[in-house]
C-alpha cells in the first residue's frame, strides 16, 4: 500500500473503503489530498483488485470542499491544479469498478464534484449538499456537465445559481442520490448496496458507464458505432470465456 | 529500444497536399448518377464531408464517364507526381533545405504499380541527388505508412547527420471502380487523394531541428484475416475489397501491439497524450475509441482527417499529425503513439516523445 498523507484507505476483498480524511482534520481538498487522489487512482487502476470503492468520510464531514489556498485566487497556477483535480475525477470516472460515494453529513462544493463522479450515492438523513461555488463567483467544475444529467436542467440551474443547501430527501426524489438511511444504519445499508453491486464485471461496467455518460451529449445517430464497438468487444471476452469454460 | 535522445530518429517536418478539387458525398452521387437507395445511404453516413479527388470531366449527360486501367495508371501516376511534389516542397521548405539535401527517400503507395517507382520519378523532376538511396513500398495498403517509417527510423539510427524522406502518395481515385455494387461503393464512399511528406533524421548533427523523437514500433498481423482488405483483379481492373466486420477484428486486437508498445517503454496508456491514428472509417475509429479506452478528443484530429479528406490510405496518419502540429497543443516530455491499420490484416503501433 502506497502511504497517503490525507487518506485512509482499507481493502478488504472485493471492498476497497476510501475515508476522505481523519477525524480532526477539516476535510478540504488542498494539494496534498490531491496527490493522494491522484496516486490513489493509480493505485486502484494498476495495483487494487477490489471490485467496489466506497468513498466516505468522517465524523460528519464528508467533504466541505476544495481548500482556497489551493484552489482559490492569489494562486498562480491555481488553474492548473483545477485542471488536475478534474482530471483525477475523470480517471475515478474511468474506472474498471463500480464507484460509490457513501456521504453522511456536510458535503459541499468539491464533495458533491466527487460523489457526482462516482456511479452511485448513498446520503444518511443528516446530510447537507450544496454546491456554493456560483455564489463565491466561480464554477463547480465539470460537476455542471455531470449534475444536469441527474437532476435535470430546471433544478440543476436552481442549484447551482443560487447556491442553496439540499437534503438527502430532496437528493433521492430527484434522482442525485440512490438510497437514503439514518446515519447510524449506513454500514449495514452500505452492506446490503454492496450486496447488489458484486459481482462486478470491471471492463463492462467501464463500458455501460461512459456509453450512459455519452448518452446525454450526443445524438443517436452518432453513438450507434460508439454502442456496437463497445458491444463487440463484450461479446467477443463472453465467447472466450465461454470457450474456456467449455474446455 | 530506448537509446540516448540525441541519437533518435526524429520526425522533423511534413508536408502534405491534396487535388484542388473538392467534392462533398452528394456531389459524387450526383455525378455519378447513383440511385440505388442502399448505396446513398453509405454515402451519407460515413461522417465524411468532403473529400479531394481526381475525377475526369463529365461527358454530355452530365455523368462521369468510366474510366480505363490505363487512364486510372496514368491518373495515379500524374496525380502522385503532380501532389508528390507539392507535399514534398511543403516538408522541406520549413528546414531551409532543398531535395538534394535529402539522402533516402522512400515511397509508399497502394493506388498503382509503375515501373520504374515513383521514387525515380520524384528524383527526375525534383533534382534528388544521382546517389540518393531510395525504396519503394507498393502494395501493402493503409498501415504501409508505419512499416516504411521504421525502416526509415533505422536508416537514420544507422547513420546519424543524413536526411531520410518519407512519401505517403496515394491516388485513390486512380484505384476507383464504379460498378453500382455495394462492394465497390464502400470503397467509393471512403477514400480520397492526397500525399504526405515527412522528413525524419538523428543525431547531434540535426539538433538545430525541433520534432519529436521516435522511441520504439510494434508490429501485430492477424493471418486469419489476411482475405479481409484486398485488392481482387475485377476484369482488367484493381477492385478494393472491405469486409464489414474488419473494424470490430482490428478492435479486438488492437490492445495486444499497443500494451507490448508500452510494457516495453515501462509506460501505462495514461501517460500518452496524444493518439496519432489512421483515418480508417467510422466503424474502425469507434472501435479503436472503445478498445483503448479512449476519447473523441484523443481520435480528433483521426476525426477530422476522415470528415475533410475520407481515408488518404498510407498517409492519413500523417496528415492527423500534422493536424496536431498545427494545433500547437503538444508539449515537451508528451508521449504519442501512432497507430495504422491494413491489409494482412494488420496493425503498425509507433512510440513517439515530443
Amino acid at each position: 500500500m502506497r502511504p497517503f498523507r490525507t487518506l485512509i484507505v482499507d481493502e478488504r476483498e472485493e471492498i476497497a473503503t476510501i475515508t476522505l480524511h481523519e477525524p480532526g482534520g477539516n476535510g478540504e481538498i488542498d494539494l496534498a489530498a490531491l496527490e493522494d487522489l491522484e496516486t490513489l487512482m493509480v493505485w486502484l487502476e494498476d495495483e487494487s483488485s477490489c471490485s467496489l470503492v466506497v468513498f466516505c468520510g468522517t465524523a460528519g464531514v464528508f467533504c466541505p470542499g476544495l481548500n482556497p489556498a489551493a484552489f482559490g485566487p492569489g494562486t498562480t497556477d491555481s488553474i492548473h491544479t483545477h485542471n488536475r483535480w478534474e482530471k483525477a475525477l475523470v480517471a475515478l470516472e474511468r474506472l474498471p469498478k463500480v464507484t460509490l460515494a457513501a456521504i453522511d453529513g456536510v458535503c459541499v462544493g468539491a464533495g458533491v464534484q466527487l460523489a457526482l463522479a462516482c456511479d452511485h450515492r448513498i446520503a444518511t438523513t443528516s446530510t447537507s449538499m450544496q454546491l456554493p461555488e456560483v455564489k463565491h463567483g466561480y464554477l463547480p467544475g465539470m460537476a455542471l456537465f455531470r449534475l444536469a444529467k441527474y437532476v435535470g436542467l430546471g433544478v440543476a440551474k436552481r442549484l447551482v445559481l443560487s447556491g442553496v443547501p439540499w437534503s438527502a430527501t430532496d437528493a433521492l426524489g430527484w434522482g442525485l442520490v440512490d438510497w437514503v438511511c439514518e446515519p447510524d444504519l449506513l454500514a449495514s445499508t452500505l452492506e446490503q448496496v454492496a450486496e447488489q453491486i458484486l459481482p462486478v464485471n470491471g471492463d463492462t461496467v467501464r463500458l455501460a458507464r461512459r456509453l450512459l455518460n455519452e448518452s446525454f451529449a450526443e445524438p443517436i445517430e452518432d453513438v450507434l458505432g460508439s454502442l456496437l464497438a463497445a458491444q463487440h468487444r463484450c461479446i467477443s471476452r463472453m465467447n472466450v470465456d465461454r470457450a474456456s469454460e467449455g474446455a | 529500444m530506448m537509446v540516448f535522445e540525441a541519437w533518435q530518429a526524429r520526425m522533423l517536418s511534413v508536408g502534405t497536399a491534396h487535388p484542388p478539387k473538392k467534392y462533398s458525398q452528394q456531389d459524387l452521387l450526383d455525378l455519378y448518377q447513383v440511385t440505388n437507395k442502399r448505396i446513398i445511404a453509405l454515402f451519407r453516413n460515413t461522417h465524411i464531408k468532403s473529400r479531394y479527388l481526381y475525377l475526369p470531366p463529365c461527358n454530355s449527360e452530365g455523368q462521369v464517364p468510366d474510366e480505363t486501367n490505363v487512364e486510372l495508371l496514368a491518373k495515379h501516376k500524374q496525380g502522385a507526381l503532380d501532389l508528390g511534389v507539392e507535399a514534398i516542397d511543403r516538408a522541406l521548405a520549413p528546414l531551409g533545405i532543398r531535395p538534394s539535401a535529402i539522402d533516402y527517400l522512400v515511397c509508399v503507395t497502394s493506388t498503382g504499380t509503375l515501373c520504374p517507382g515513383l521514387s525515380a520519378l520524384y528524383i527526375k523532376h525534383l533534382g534528388f541527388r544521382e546517389n540518393t538511396r531510395r525504396l519503394d513500398v507498393v502494395g501493402m495498403g493503409c498501415n504501409a505508412g508505419l512499416n516504411a517509417l521504421q525502416n526509415v527510423a533505422d536508416f537514420c539510427f544507422a547513420h546519424p547527420g543524413r536526411l531520410a524522406l518519407l512519401v505517403c502518395a496515394e491516388i485513390c481515385s486512380g484505384a476507383y471502380v464504379f460498378d453500382m455494387t455495394m462492394r465497390t461503393a464502400v470503397v467509393n464512399s471512403l477514400f480520397g487523394d492526397g500525399v504526405a511528406a515527412l522528413v525524419v533524421g538523428a543525431g547531434p548533427e540535426l539538433a538545430q531541428y525541433e520534432g519529436p523523437a521516435i522511441l520504439d514500433f510494434e508490429s501485430h498481423i492477424i493471418p486469419d484475416a489476411i482475405a479481409a482488405m484486398r485488392f481482387d483483379l475485377e476484369g482488367p481492373k484493381f477492385s478494393f475489397f472491405l469486409d464489414r466486420d474488419i473494424p470490430y477484428v482490428l478492435g479486438n486486437h488492437v490492445e495486444k501491439p499497443v500494451n507490448r508498445l508500452l510494457a516495453r517503454a515501462g509506460l501505462k496508456r495514461r501517460d500518452i497524450q496524444k493518439w496519432i491514428i489512421h483515418s480508417g472509417g467510422r466503424k474502425v475509429i469507434d472501435t479503436m475509441k472503445y478498445n483503448l479506452g479512449i476519447t473523441n478528443y484523443d481520435v480528433r484530429h483521426t476525426l477530422r482527417v476522415l470528415q475533410d479528406f475520407g481515408n488518404l490510405s498510407s498517409g492519413s496518419f500523417l496528415f492527423s499529425y500534422q493536424l496536431l502540429l498545427e494545433e500547437g497543443s503538444t508539449r515537451s516530455g508528451e508521449y504519442g503513439v501512432m497507430i495504422t491499420m491494413g491489409p494482412g490484416s494488420t496493425i503498425e503501433t509507433c512510440l513517439i516523445r515530443f
